[in-house]
């Protein structure tokens, strides 16, 4: 039998043990994330106000660096050529994996491993990927050179030329994000219910019909998501070029991540490149914004 | 009696408790045993180049039999200069000894991370060293322009030269049949009949890939027509009429009789080119021509052969030694700069020589049996000149900028002229904005 005194201390302890095991339980939790994201985060904005000379900091200059951006006309360059690459290749991906996705859909012989085999690519490390795209596109021992030359035709320019480098980045991006594209596609296909779809067919509707007015209407929440996931994504592009092409021939395929990079890390404009990246943040982070924005209107109306 | 499956705050932190022992005994487990030392520890950061397989073949082992312990890290060309300069400036310590590019001295010296190696014990004054090699070492340059912030501070020796390379060139005897072509002309016209008589396909080949490589390749072409980068007070002037008519030869008769592709070439092609006996002629560093003599690495072995650069008005070759700088940070400082010393010794200069390397002492030249036929050719090459890039901490983004115009000016087959006055203005622009003037 307990004394009063001793019920009361064992009542306290585990009342106070209760209140403080949540935040026991998240303190590691929350000092790691304080740690690796939140300070990094506040240097960073706070390094965006300063002026750095051989890689350390010299004087404050307040928003200088981000006024400095619009003038900048490489930093121009490199977010119209890094606008135009997400642009067009998120626009392909999410044709494409649509696509495959309602031809996945179907049940036949083999599908499992057609699904399977199709999401390869996204599963390769995007610097493998690269290297064996420049086996693939370099001009003196490629294989689309080689390919040529065995038909009888000359050496094929894909890295030498700013357009077909270009084109040639977005075809990368494409093999390699499709996959993802179609994944989220095909998980958004297969959760939506069959009562619609089944009505509809017994109404005599056909194939285009029924994707035009209850397929894709009913999918475009998660066309959306995907859309707006993928081009968060590619707009943080980078070994894929770094690899590839380091953002020539000349500015062709220098996405801001490559001109962020050598400013900060080779050319040592600390402050100026994280003005840079700040400012490409806020872009991407307004664009996801307006995208789920956009997308609350549809559901609504 | 029945058992409860419900999350108990007991059951919770044994579990926790028991992840956390079983991971930190994974861990402990998984990671490999510190091996003994072996010597005295020095960690060499380089990046990956040909020029320095006979360090690595010959000369470590060496240095183990003086009683260092040498762990040589190699990274590629393209991220060593920024992985090198965070260790350094963050004091990270990764690194006792970086093999540096020499035109990334002045990067260090301005932001003052490298180690005093003349306080070191270092001699910077014996007369041994291969002048304009050594020159290189100092921050700030003990001659021609410094950069503002430098202009009134002592010289200090940062580096030591390390393998001496610099740019030669490299021809089929066997199209070049008189020796080394003297002119860039001679280049082009002999290049033409060794490609009419079927025993190459292009009379020359070179890199063309926009930043350090094209301008790397441009740079002798440049010196040889007489240009001049900077004048005494930072402003470009490597847009005179000197510089424009070297950039228009090398963007329109150079890329005519080079590979269609050669806008992409990097080192590697332009390797590829020469060693497979495509090309008949090439400005290189000593890595490919290492190989030169090698049947296993060149399908025309004994068709190489080395000479002086082809000069327009002068035969100046671009200098671009690896260099050595010991990091504050380093983990073994001593240790480093003891290797140094044993290192830049007339001795081990002239076993390198003979291991194959281009030395930094001009003593190790003269060795009876140099391990390459280049050796002599590049003491040739010093003596009919050879330079350095400009030495400012910002030519890493003077490069960049030139290269991205010159890669521009290739890719149309012209315009050499205009894109050194375009690169011009952006070169001032940015030196402006950081406070050159």
């Amino acid at each position: 039998m307990q004394t009063g005194t001793q019920a009361r201390k064992y009542r306290l302890q585990g009342a106070g043990l209760d209140l403080a095991l949540p935040y026991l339980m998240l303190a590691p939790g929350l000092m790691v994330v304080l740690g690796v994201l939140v300070y990094p985060l506040w240097d960073g904005l706070r390094a965006s106000t300063r002026a750095y000379r051989y890689g350390s900091p010299i004087s404050n200059v307040g928003f200088q660096n981000y006024v400095q951006l619009w003038s900048d006309a490489q930093f121009l360059n490199s977010l119209w050529v890094t606008v135009k690459f997400v642009a067009l290749s998120v626009s392909i991906e999410a044709v494409l994996g649509f696509a495959l996705a309602l031809f996945c859909l179907h049940e036949f012989r083999g599908i499992r491993l057609l699904r399977t085999v199709l999401i390869i690519p996204m599963v390769i490390t995007p610097v493998v990927v690269a290297i064996l795209f420049r086996l693939i596109y370099a001009s003196d021992a490629g294989m689309l050179t080689a390919l040529s030359e065995a038909m009888g035709g000359g050496g094929v320019q894909i890295l030498g030329n700013p357009l077909n480098a270009f084109i040639g980045l977005v075809v990368l991006d494409v093999w390699e994000w499709t996959p993802l594209m179609f994944l989220i596609l095909l998980a958004g296909l297969q959760s939506l219910p069959h009562e619609p779809f089944e009505a509809a067919r017994v109404d005599g509707a056909g194939s285009w019909r029924v994707f035009a007015d209850l397929t894709f209407p009913m999918m475009r929440p998660v066309l959306a998501v995907a859309i707006v996931l993928r081009t968060i994504d590619a707009f943080g592009t980078f070994d894929q070029v770094f690899v590839l092409t380091r953002g020539g021939p000349g500015e062709a395929t220098r996405l801001i991540s490559i001109y962020g990079y050598d400013t900060a890390f080779k050319f040592q404009q600390t402050g100026y490149a994280a003005a840079l990246f700040v400012t490409i943040g806020l872009v991407v982070l307004a664009l996801a914004f307006s995208a789920i924005r956009l997308l609350r209107r549809v559901d609504a109306s | 009696m029945m058992h409860s499956s419900r999350l108990t705050r007991r059951s919770v932190i044994k579990g926790g408790l028991g992840l956390a022992l079983a991971t930190t005994a994974l861990t402990t487990l998984g990671l490999p045993m510190p091996a003994k030392a072996a010597g005295k520890k020095v960690i060499i950061g380089a990046f990956a180049d040909g020029g320095l397989t006979p360090f690595k073949e010959k000369i470590i082992p060496l240095a183990k039999e003086q009683g260092f312990d040498i762990q040589f890290l190699e990274d590629e060309y393209g991220v060593t200069l920024e992985k090198w300069f965070a260790d350094a400036q963050s004091g990270a310590g990764q690194y006792d000894l970086y093999l540096l590019d020499d035109p990334w001295v002045p990067q260090f010296g301005a932001a003052n991370v490298l180690e005093d190696l003349g306080a070191g014990g270092i001699d910077g004054s014996d007369k041994d060293w291969i002048g304009p090699m050594i020159d290189m070492g100092y921050w700030p340059p003990q001659q021609g322009p410094r950069v503002k912030g430098f202009e009134n501070a002592k010289p200090t020796l940062i580096c030591v030269p390390f393998v001496g390379d610099l740019q030669t060139l490299t021809y089929r005897n066997d199209v070049f049949t008189g020796g080394a072509p003297k002119t860039w002309d001679e280049v082009i016209a002999k290049g033409k009949e060794g490609v009419a008589a079927g025993k190459i396909k292009y009379p020359v080949v070179f890199r063309g890939v926009s930043g350090n490589p094209i301008v790397t390749s441009w740079y002798p072409v440049f010196l040889s027509f007489g240009g001049s980068f900077f004048d005494d007070k930072w402003n470009p002037i490597f847009n005179s009429a000197e510089g424009k008519a070297s950039a228009d030869f090398f963007v329109g008769t150079m890329k005519q009789n080079a590979p269609s592709g050669v806008v992409e070439f990097d080192s590697d092609q332009e390797g590829a080119a020469i060693l497979g006996g495509e090309a008949g002629a090439i400005i290189q560093y000593s890595g490919n021509a290492l190989k030169a003599d090698d049947p296993a690495q060149t399908k025309v072995a004994g068709k190489l052969d080395f000479g002086v650069v082809p000069k327009q008005e002068k035969a100046i070759a671009q200098m671009g030694i690896f260099i050595a700088g010991v990091p504050k940070s380093a983990p073994n400082k001593a240790n480093s700069i003891e290797f140094l010393k044993w290192y830049v010794s007339a001795e081990t200069q002239a076993k390198l020589s003979e291991a194959g390397s281009i030395p930094v002492k001009r003593s190790a030249f003269g060795v009876a049996k140099p391990g390459n036929r280049l050796i002599p050719v590049a003491l040739q090459q010093l003596d009919a000149g050879a330079l350095p890039r400009p030495r400012t901490p910002d030519w890493a983004k003077v490069e960049e900028l030139l290269g991205i115009e010159l890669n521009k000016a290739l890719q149309a087959g012209s315009g050499g002229g205009a894109a050194l006055d375009t690169a011009a203005k952006q070169v001032k622009d940015y030196l402006t904005t950081v406070g050159y003037y």
